[in-house]
């Protein structure tokens, strides 16, 4: 590797010219530390996409026996079952939460109320506050109310989720010029109508963020369905693949081919919100449950 | 262009004063209206109802002698400090803490955050196509599902798993003989995505004129970094270990699938040992006191994060 290559590939390169040569080493050095780390974050990965498709797939990273029947015996009825419920908790979830949200970020963003920057504080506070690890006080709150099922679960994990949301949309709505707004209020437009017609639309981007938040947030965690949902036919996936490592002998590569299914629309939908914001992930600060 | 505004504004100032004439209701100041409170009502019954009842809730059962199932799980009573006074000598909750510390700071704050500001370095000078391979690798590892880094990381190091293999001793389980640095590792390695990409933005926004201007006078890397860069990113540093802190305090999924807990209690951090105490052993009072010490602990952390992160955005303001 000549150091010319280097600097011919690299980006920027009229800032280079101006950097005295011996920076080549340090980048060098760079080039191997990142190299080196990422071997290490991809292994595991490696493991999961090959025991995926593997006949004899153990708990070993190994060159795999190719099939696809993992494949169709993780989607067995239950785990597809269970995959449904997930989407149904999440998308429950997601409305509870990114309706109240947007409605409450755009008083926060547009409007004068009392005590607004304490308050917002406090909820971005209580963004990250884990309230799910909190969950013997819910427990016994929907035990006497027979509340133990899906519907009210997936209620309470939209709602862990909307103090984020309400920052994600009111950072969107003060970015959108309020003459708009004003405009239509000119025109005498009604406060739904400027909702709906002027508000929504310019600040899509911004819900629409704040709603993946929500859905990856109820998709990802395993703990409130875990307590809070003791019927097995309502388990989703989380608690469908901690299923398969109670007994002896794992069935790794339908483990594996599982939680393929599993996570790779969380990682469309991160890519997708990572669109939405216009400067990358910097700006959501993604907190997961 | 600004006469022009100008005269605007003392024209409308005018018809103001001709239209609301010695009253105390200016126009130029925004004013509470009662219409935005059927658009915050939605957002605050579900935070009061759901997240902050629950939290006081929890408070109470704390000091009670509720149980999972017994007599005791419909007629409890408050039983005033009884708990509170079990859990001050209670070792496995001492040992629980200092755990939670070492798999915070362990993996957390040296682990995520300091791989993550070395990625962030590394891609700075990295060739293209490395930065952008190796970090779409280290984010997708953030982007999963906890359940599906649990698993992953549960086999690489159970007996026959990945790591015991490349360490020769394939028959050995690294989760009894390490099970700690496991997880650890695990979190390490599930969390450092957001530390890199929060550190690449913010070095970013270092203007490489201070940079140069460093070289002109001569400056080796090492000064650059401890004296410039450093100083510049430690705003982003703080706030950053704060967020990795309340992420990593909350990765109940991660050891509890991975060890449960143990062996013994080698790996009982405080999610899990609330959890333990609520639903295995069905002491459902002493895990909800457990929980709230760790809600308090968040509670500080995050209200700090909220701190520090006002501070800096003044600061770039």
């Amino acid at each position: 590797m000549s150091t010319t290559a280097l600097e011919a590939t690299a980006p920027g390169a009229g800032r280079i010219e101006v950097r005295p040569r011996r920076v080549t080493s340090g980048k060098t050095i760079s080039n191997l530390v990142l190299l080196g780390f990422g071997v290490l974050f991809a292994a595991p990965l490696l493991w999961l996409l090959f025991a995926s498709v593997d006949s004899h797939a153990g708990a070993t990273l190994q060159w795999p026996h190719f099939t696809l029947s993992n494949f169709s015996g993780a989607a067995s009825s239950q785990n597809m079952q269970a995959l449904l419920n997930s989407f149904y908790i999440s998308l429950i979830a997601t409305i509870i939460s990114t309706v109240p949200a947007a409605l409450a970020a755009y008083v926060f963003s547009r409007h004068h109320i009392p005590f607004k920057g304490p308050l917002l504080l406090f909820i971005l506070m209580l963004a990250g506050v884990p309230v799910t690890i909190m969950i013997v006080p819910v427990y016994q709150e929907f035990t006497q109310l027979n509340y133990l099922s899906l519907v009210p679960a997936a209620i309470f994990l939209g709602v862990t989720s909307l103090p984020f949301e309400i920052w994600i949309i009111k950072n969107f709505i003060d970015a959108v010029p309020a003459d708009l707004e004003e405009a239509a209020r000119l025109e005498r437009a009604k406060t739904h109508h400027v909702l709906m017609r002027v508000v929504v639309p310019v600040a899509l981007p911004g819900i629409a963020a704040a709603a993946i938040f929500g859905f990856i947030n109820a998709w990802g965690n395993f703990l409130i369905p875990l307590v809070l949902m003791p019927d097995p036919s309502q388990a989703p996936s989380p608690v469908a693949l901690f299923g398969y490592f109670g007994g002896n002998g794992i069935h790794y590569g339908e483990v594996a081919a599982y939680s393929i299914i599993y996570s790779v629309p969380i990682v469309i939908l991160y890519l997708t919100m990572s669109r939405l914001f216009a400067g990358g992930f910097a700006q959501s600060g993604a907190i997961r449950g | 262009m600004s006469a022009v505004a100008d005269t605007g504004t003392v024209a409308r100032g005018r018809l103001d004063l001709k239209r609301t004439a010695p009253t105390t209701n200016r126009l130029d100041r925004q004013r509470f209206h009662w219409g935005s409170v059927p658009l915050l009502a939605p957002a605050a019954v579900l935070l009061v109802v759901l997240f902050l009842a629950p939290v006081a809730y929890s408070f109470y059962l704390g000091l009670t002698n509720l149980e999972l199932i017994g007599p005791t799980s419909r007629h409890y009573q408050f039983t005033g400090i009884d708990n509170i006074n079990y859990l001050i000598h209670d070792v496995v909750f001492h040992q629980s803490l200092y755990l939670t510390a070492f798999f915070v700071i362990g993996s957390g704050v040296i682990g995520a955050a300091g791989i993550g500001l070395a990625l962030a370095l590394a891609m700075q000078k990295a060739l293209n196509s490395a930065r952008l391979l190796v970090g779409a690798i280290v984010m997708v590892c953030f982007m999963l599902p906890p359940i599906t880094a649990a698993i992953l990381w549960y086999a690489a190091s159970t007996s026959g798993g990945s790591l015991p293999t490349l360490f020769g001793t394939s028959s050995s389980d690294f989760l009894h003989s390490a099970p700690m640095v496991v997880v650890s590792a695990a979190n390490a390695w599930s969390v450092t995505g957001l530390a890199m990409i929060l550190f690449a933005a913010a070095l970013r926004n270092i203007p490489g004129e201070i940079i140069e201007a460093a070289e002109l006078e001569n400056s080796n890397g090492v000064q650059r970094f401890v004296r410039i860069t450093l100083p510049l990113l430690k705003p982003t540093i703080v706030t950053t270990i704060l967020l990795i802190t309340l992420l990593s305090l909350a990765n109940f999924t991660l050891v509890y699938l991975m060890t449960g807990g143990g062996p013994g209690n080698a790996t009982m951090i405080l999610p899990v040992y609330s959890y333990q105490q609520s639903f295995t052993f069905s002491h459902l009072a002493y895990g909800a006191l457990v929980g709230n010490v760790m809600v308090i602990i968040a509670t500080i952390f995050s209200a700090l994060f909220v701190y520090f992160s006002r501070e800096r955005r003044q600061r770039e303001d």
